[in-house]
């Protein structure tokens, strides 16, 4: 009898606060749409390479190494990499000319992508260049995420010998702009 | 039994409350309001809540957004949403979720006739969720740091705890005089899940400096910690139960226990003017089951490949130099938690003096009723951040001698134009009470910040019915 009347009372609450409130029309499936699509911006590779120890053997090809990049082995970004750019900016305070090359290279040492870039000697003044993106899109996309290595090789054109004595620099500063996109 | 305790807790997780609990606090015709302020001048033979429906609370709270601006059927971009969302909110703006259900609860008064004494106690289940807006985070991955050189992003913002108990109390208040009320109660915490993260530093900071090797300075530095306890083997892959069952079996029967206390004081300056305090939850819970800290603390300046020309060196890679810098570690320590600590007080004017009744002053009791009241209260929090407070105007009113109706206006860090209107009713010896939080916003519950309500039954037998 009791319990029959405190389950009346309690329906009649439970009923009178849902007439009383209202909803909008709610789309709790929109999580699904949730999509991020970062840009991210970071150092790539640099170096400073004195004229004083550059070794001109008359060869043109006067450096080289190959140093490890795993950033994309990293399966998170490898999955979620929509595009790259990379960007090289390079000052030459040595009165000769050179080329720096690049190379993306896969586990077995095969190049996959080279950029080259050229680079005039220095006359005095300012010497430096911001070249244009490397885009990385589509099947250039694609090598990139194979790579696991990046090679750099440095040649210099025929001019004035050098030594010991000799001044300036040849600098080289890049970075990477990548979008991601996580879903 | 333990299926009723589950249906309930999984239907009320879902639901939402502030921990303010403006309107029950010092409406003394329900006894309920002892569970806010032990030392209410509450008065009674003795009572029993309906097991289960004595006290149901829930309350939400964000104070940025509402669940209108993330969800709205309206055509606009979900990520448009989260995008505005993140950029209006502020490193200190929350999302705070507690519920309560009671599972029984009662009371008796001790010494006979003339005693002023009184022992209530009961058990309740209390699920309880606190995140600020993680603004920095939100923005890196929103934007990514292109566009924000110079800005060092703080890992700060990320800040949240949660977690699922059941509280085992008794109290007791006695009326040590006709202008004073004390009261305390002792509780025993049985925490089933706690995740703890609210301790974290550190920075993202990517900038420029001219003439450096390098085109940017990049610094990550790390102090992150999340502490869990009765929630890592759900995350391992051999796990296969029901989490939500496990939970519930863990709350009630095999929870890391803690230990705490309510204190509260009512006094009267004056017959119509009273004054009461009360400090909840002071109290702390040994985290002990299936314990489990992950950390990432370190330190990374990122530099990019320098190649080495001179000598052959080893390829430098990358992760395995940010993963060494800041490694992640898995702890497996006890660890403390401290229950979040509420402290109420209120000052209220009475006037009007009520005739119901006025024939049976048949005891020679000197106190009066009135029928009127009017007065102020705080409510402070203690958060992560900074506390939470709350101001409270209120009324009210005896209807008639068995109802009885209390209507607030407050403000807080949610709202300021929170009106909640509350209401008990003695029907013979069964009492009934309700309560709503935020009333204007219940013509659109979806757009509102906060919204609380809280509803029970109980069987009084006063005093006065001897």
């Amino acid at each position: 009898m009791e319990l029959n009347a405190i389950s009346r009372i309690s329906k009649i609450l439970i009923a009178a606060s849902l007439f009383f409130s209202c909803s909008s029309d709610l789309d709790f499936d929109q999580v699904n749409d949730l999509k991020l699509e970062p840009v991210l911006v970071g150092n790539l590779a640099y170096f400073d390479l004195p004229a004083n120890k550059i070794i001109d053997n008359g060869e043109g090809q006067i450096a080289f190494d190959v140093d490890g990049f795993d950033v994309l082995k990293n399966k998170f970004f490898n999955e979620r990499l929509k595009k790259a750019e990379f960007n090289f900016e390079i000052e030459n305070t040595i009165n000769r000319a050179f080329s720096v090359a690049i190379l993306l290279l896969d586990n077995n040492e095969q190049i996959l992508d080279t950029s080259t870039f050229q680079i005039p000697a220095y006359t005095g003044g300012t010497n430096i260049i911001k070249y244009p993106p490397e885009v990385f899109e589509n099947q250039r996309l694609e090598l990139l995420k194979q790579a696991t290595k990046i090679g750099f090789i440095v040649r210099i054109a025929s001019g004035p010998p050098l030594d010991e004595n000799s001044l300036g620099n040849l600098k080289l500063r890049s970075s990477a702009t990548v979008y991601l996109e996580i879903q | 039994m333990r299926v009723v305790f589950l249906i309930i807790l999984v239907a009320f997780q879902l639901s939402c409350f502030s921990q303010n609990r403006q309107l029950l606090y010092n409406f003394t015709s329900i006894p309920q309001s002892l569970v806010v302020n032990p030392g209410a001048d509450v008065s009674y033979k003795y009572y029993f809540g309906i097991p289960l429906l004595s006290g149901i609370t829930a309350n939400l709270g964000s104070s940025s957004f509402s669940a209108y601006d993330l969800f709205a059927d309206n055509g606009v971009d979900f990520n448009d949403k989260v995008r505005k969302i993140i950029n209006k909110s502020s490193g200190k703006d929350k999302t705070q979720v507690n519920q309560q259900l009671e599972i029984f609860s009662g009371g008796f008064r001790v010494g006979g006739e003339n005693s002023n004494s009184y022992i209530s106690f009961g058990a309740y289940q209390e699920f309880d969720f606190l995140m600020y807006i993680p603004k920095d985070p939100g923005i890196l991955a929103l934007d990514g740091n292109q566009n924000y050189i110079g800005k060092a992003f703080n890992l700060e913002d990320l800040s949240l705890r949660a977690e699922v108990l059941s509280v085992f109390h008794i109290g007791f208040h006695k009326k040590m005089s006709k202008k004073l009320v004390l009261g305390g109660r002792a509780k025993i915490y049985s925490s089933g899940a706690n995740a703890t993260s609210t301790k974290n530093s550190g920075f993202i900071y990517t900038g420029q400096t001219a003439g450096s090797p390098n085109i940017y300075n990049q610094v990550i530095s790390s102090n992150l910690e999340l502490k869990t306890s009765g929630i890592s083997r759900f995350t391992k892959d051999e796990y296969d139960g029901n989490i939500a069952k496990d939970i519930a079996n863990n709350t009630f029967f095999d929870g890391s226990l803690g230990l705490g206390f309510d204190a509260g004081i009512t006094y009267y300056f004056k017959e119509n003017l009273q004054f009461t305090a009360s400090i909840i939850d002071v109290g702390f819970i040994n985290q002990t089951k299936d314990i489990e800290t992950l950390t990432y603390k370190g330190y990374y300046k990122y530099e990019g490949v320098n190649p080495d020309f001179v000598d052959t060196d080893n390829p430098d890679n990358v992760f395995d130099e940010f993963e060494e810098a800041i490694p992640r570690d898995t702890l497996y320590n006890k660890y403390t938690t401290w229950r979040p600590i509420k402290f109420y007080s209120s000052l209220q004017y009475s006037f009007g003096e009520s005739r119901f009744g006025e024939d049976c002053n048949c005891k020679g009791s000197v106190n009066r009723k009135y029928r009127n009241s009017v007065g102020g209260q705080l409510f402070i929090m203690s958060m992560p951040k900074e506390p939470f407070v709350a101001v409270t105007a209120f009324y009210q009113r005896s209807i008639f001698e068995k109802l009885d109706v209390k209507a607030t206006y407050t403000f807080d860090a949610y709202s300021n134009t929170n009106i909640g209107l509350g209401l008990s009713a003695n029907i013979g010896k069964f009492n009934i009470y309700a309560l709503f939080d935020n009333v204007l916003e219940y013509k659109d519950v979806s757009k509102a910040n906060s919204l609380a309500f809280q509803f029970g039954f109980n069987f009084i037998f006063p005093e006065s019915s001897d």
